[in-house]
């Protein structure tokens, strides 16, 4: 009993962690489905959002406009609800600016597109470090989401039961999105068959530039929900990339659910890791890479795709 | 015995059959043909044979060995040797660099670290001959991305035979060439006929009826007609349903 | 090429005199063996590795460890750091060589993360974050005789020595019959197995190789800053050196990366004075070349002097034509 106590903390913090990875892995394979790109720089927008959200909520974050001080005089709740909807628009914008860029990799060879976003990565991370430094940073959390909570014998983080509850909302209304709106459809559509929705007479262009955005937009939301667990860094970008791909290979490119399913598992294995030994809980990530391209490297669905190039 | 032998070749992808139950044989040193309809499997049936596929069941026979699901590289070394339909050269080589990479002699020396490369007489006068052979003789300093396409088309040969192999494949060699050019082809390849075992796909069947000894007709992926050309010529079935585009 | 050997073949002599240090020299010339190395396997192979700092720093640790327990001879410990680095860039190779594309980039990531966080964790071999101090620079001895390289300016040479030899070694390869091998398989990786070669072997192989070089040039770089470091294992450094030979035109010319590391240390030094943010700048030029112009500084400079030659080659042609008209 008192094993499974110990544990119980570390699992939930593994289906949270395997929530949130989820939703940056959803992101990022839209992105893949629509573009046929893999953003190296998906984990720095990611780290971006979380940065704008600093901003956003205390003046501590630099930002010195007039119009901001509305933003700051108001109760830390409806801050931090303004901010969940304001900072990802931001990183959108960042985001369609890079897609923007990237065009004119298409039809190219992918190592390209691969090598601007890398690029494009150290760039977002050098910015971060010399707009907000190079230290670790906290985001005010509205009291009513932190704290403990203690159900019989077990204390646990309220954040993280938020965190994860957000991040099932967001998962439900991306599904929502996916399936039930024309939009949703086209997306799913040119995920499979860009040549197929060209033919459908869809502005294309305006179809990547909205998903590039709208992908960036997960990671961003993602981002800022993880700040309080991972801590705010200017390289807890790269960290971000590596469970989405890990994902996205168990998963199977362009498997909604299988991607859920496979964050869920990443999420565990990193959060027990991280119950034995916390320093080798972000590694574990790599193992797992490392081990499930040597192993599986066409996922749990076995498809070929774009990521064999 | 044939030189080259499929026995009973089933392929799979998924729930799809996509060859079924695919018996060949290719002679020692006659040209064979293999013809069909788009999406018969002929492609498919080429791939298998040469190891890009492992057949779900059924052999592939070399030289009395058994290579089935044997590697690209070892069928390779063994002197299987093929061409491809759409075109698979060395595009930032020269023509002659991309017939020295095929060079078993290069192959040897591929671990190489130190030797000069372009410095082998020996090496350099093979890929020359082979390049005159396929009629590109004095293109060898040229790009393979900047040559013409009826020349990329010669070149490809040129690189599959540089690999001087037993049996050459030829995948659809006419494919996107015109009247000239696939003169220029006919002769070449009634060249090489005799000094080489060759297998052929092709979809032009005036051109395929002209070169070669034997043709076997596959559809649906499975070999429904073979014979001579002149046997095919005279049956009626294949009359009415692939030959219908013959003059 | 010649202007390079020029420029560094001299440089201790002048300077001084434009403000700048032959310590600056030896640090652009070690990066520039690194970036050449890598470029056999980014511009000769196609291969992105995004981790390649991981033996870069296993080379100057290997390098400081065999100094403080092996060996004080120079020859043997540079030895020990190329085949230290060589041999965990072949255990990589092992897991990497049949992937391609993002599969083999990100591959290369996760390793390098790896061998950084090994790094820094195992502080009773690295010393963590504070580095493995107090690492010299050996005399070289030539068996007839041995120089002290403890100062810059001989140090310069011993580097500049390094290079040339680099230089020749690599220059060899990549045309040899493996660099055209290897260059076959950039370009169309099927065919080549369809041609009977042993393309993973291959991979494996220019990996190992590039590895090794990586491996030599941390060493230098440990005999030039006294210690080795971790910072050099991390992402970004690894990022510095794909920039680099990009930017420099790596894809295109073998000299390229030389170009990539001068204009890199040249920003560094120049721009630094003025602003922090040159890194930022370095990065965004790196994105303009990737976008506008991936041949990078060498494709340029190709690009000007076919030009000059254009317009006597097409005349030719025009007039070629012309005849056959007739």
């Amino acid at each position: 009993m008192d094993f499974l106590l110990y544990l119980l903390p570390h699992l939930l913090n593994g289906v949270a962690l395997g929530l949130l990875f989820a939703l940056i892995a959803l992101g990022f394979m839209l992105i893949i489905g629509v573009m046929e790109v893999i953003n190296l720089a998906h984990g720095s927008l990611f780290a971006l959002g979380a940065y704008f959200a600093l901003s956003l909520m205390t003046p501590d974050g630099g930002l010195k406009l007039g119009i901001a001080q509305l933003l700051f005089d108001l109760p830390i709740g409806w801050r931090y609800v303004i901010v969940l909807i304001l900072a990802p628009i931001g990183v959108a914008v960042v985001g369609m600016g890079l897609e923007v860029c990237l065009r004119r990799t298409y039809g190219k060879d992918p190592l390209y597109g691969l090598l601007l976003t890398f690029g494009a990565a150290l760039v977002l991370e050098e910015l971060i470090r010399l707009t907000w430094g190079p230290t670790e940073r906290f985001i005010p959390m509205p009291p009513s989401i932190t704290g403990a909570v203690f159900i019989g014998d077990l204390i646990y983080s309220k954040y993280r039961f938020f965190a994860s509850g957000f991040a099932i909302l967001m998962i439900g209304l991306l599904w929502l999105f996916l399936e039930k709106t024309p939009y949703g459809a086209l997306i799913k559509a040119g995920a499979h068959d860009s040549e197929m929705v060209r033919a459908l007479g869809v502005n294309l262009t305006r179809l990547r530039l909205f998903v590039f955005g709208f992908g960036t937009a997960l990671a961003a939301i993602a981002g800022i929900v993880m700040a309080p667990i991972w801590g705010v860094r200017p390289h807890v970008g790269v960290d971000a990339v590596v469970p989405a791909f890990v994902i996205i290979v168990l998963g199977g490119v362009g498997s909604f659910w299988g991607a859920v399913i496979a964050g869920l598992l990443v999420g565990m294995v990193v959060g027990l890791t991280g119950a034995y030994a916390t320093d080798w809980s972000l590694i574990a990530m790599y193992i797992l890479l490392i081990l499930v391209v040597t192993f599986r490297a066409r996922g749990l669905l076995g498809k070929k795709s774009v990521l064999e190039l | 015995m044939a030189l080259f032998e499929a026995q009973g070749l089933h392929m799979r992808f998924g729930d799809r059959v996509v060859l079924e139950d695919i018996s060949l044989d290719f002679p020692e040193g006659r040209l064979s043909g293999i013809m069909g309809p788009n999406g018969a499997g002929k492609t498919t049936c080429f791939n298998v044979l040469t190891g890009r596929y492992k057949p779900t069941r059924g052999r592939v026979v070399f030289d009395g060995e058994d290579i089935t699901g044997l590697p690209p590289r070892t069928i390779a070394r063994k002197g299987v040797s093929r061409s491809f339909q759409l075109m698979n050269l060395f595009n930032d080589f020269t023509a002659e660099e991309n017939v020295l990479v095929a060079l078993p002699a290069m192959r040897q020396r591929g671990f190489d670290l130190i030797g000069d490369a372009m410095g082998d007489r020996d090496l350099r006068e093979r890929a020359e001959a082979v390049l005159e052979r396929v009629g590109l003789a004095g293109k060898g300093p040229e790009l393979a991305k900047n040559l013409s396409y009826g020349d990329r088309r010669a070149l490809e040969i040129g690189v599959a035979l540089a690999a001087e192999p037993r049996v050459l494949f030829l995948d659809e060699p006419t494919s996107g060439l015109g009247t000239d050019a696939i003169a220029r082809l006919g002769h070449l390849i009634r060249k090489l006929k005799g000094e080489i075992t060759i297998v052929a796909i092709e979809h032009d069947m005036e051109f395929l009826f002209g070169l070669a000894d034997s043709i076997a007709v596959i559809h649906w992926g499975q070999v429904i007609r073979r014979g001579t050309p002149a046997e095919l010529r005279a049956n009626p079935w294949v009359q009415n349903s692939n030959l219908g585009r013959l003059k | 090429m010649l202007v390079a050997f020029a420029i560094f073949g001299t440089l201790p002599f002048w300077i001084s005199e434009i403000g700048l240090y032959p310590y600056l020299g030896a640090e652009v010339l070690i990066f520039c063996i690194y970036a050449l190395g890598y470029n056999v396997l980014l511009g000769y192979g196609g291969l992105p590795s995004f981790g390649h700092g991981a033996y870069f720093g296993i080379g100057a640790y290997a390098f400081g460890l065999a100094q403080f327990n092996l060996s004080s001879s120079l020859w043997l410990c540079l030895v020990a750091a190329i085949l230290a680095a060589a041999f965990f860039g072949a255990i990589v190779s092992l897991f990497i060589s049949h992937r391609r594309g993002i599969y083999f980039a990100l591959m290369t990531i996760a390793f390098g993360q790896m061998f950084f966080f090994i790094a820094s964790k195992w502080t009773s071999v690295t010393k963590g974050e504070d580095g493995l101090l107090n690492i010299l620079r050996l005399p070289a001895d030539f068996g007839f005789a041995a120089y002290p390289i403890q100062r810059n300016i001989p140090f310069y040479w011993f580097v500049f020595g390094c290079f040339v030899v680099t230089i020749i070694v690599l220059w060899r390869v990549v045309n040899s019959p493996f660099g055209k091998v290897v260059q076959a398989i950039k370009q169309n990786e099927a065919r080549t197995a369809f041609l009977g070669y042993n393309v993973v072997l291959y991979k494996a192989a220019v990996f190992t190789l590039s590895c090794a070089v990586a491996g030599f040039a941390g060493a230098l770089f440990a005999m030039a800053q006294g210690g080795a470091f971790v910072q050099v294992m991390n992402l970004q450094w690894s990022g510095v050196v794909v920039l680099m030979v990009l930017i420099g035109g790596g894809f295109v010319s073998f000299w390229g990366p030389v170009l990539g590391v001068v204009l890199y240390f040249v920003a560094r030094d120049l721009l630094g004075v003025y602003t922090d943010t040159w890194q930022l700048w370095f990065g965004l030029l790196f994105m303009l070349v990737v976008m506008f112009k991936p041949e990078g500084l060498a494709g340029i400079w190709q690009g000007i002097v076919y030009r000059k030659q254009k317009p006597r080659s097409s005349a030719s042609l025009h007039l070629l034509v012309m005849l056959r008209g007739r």
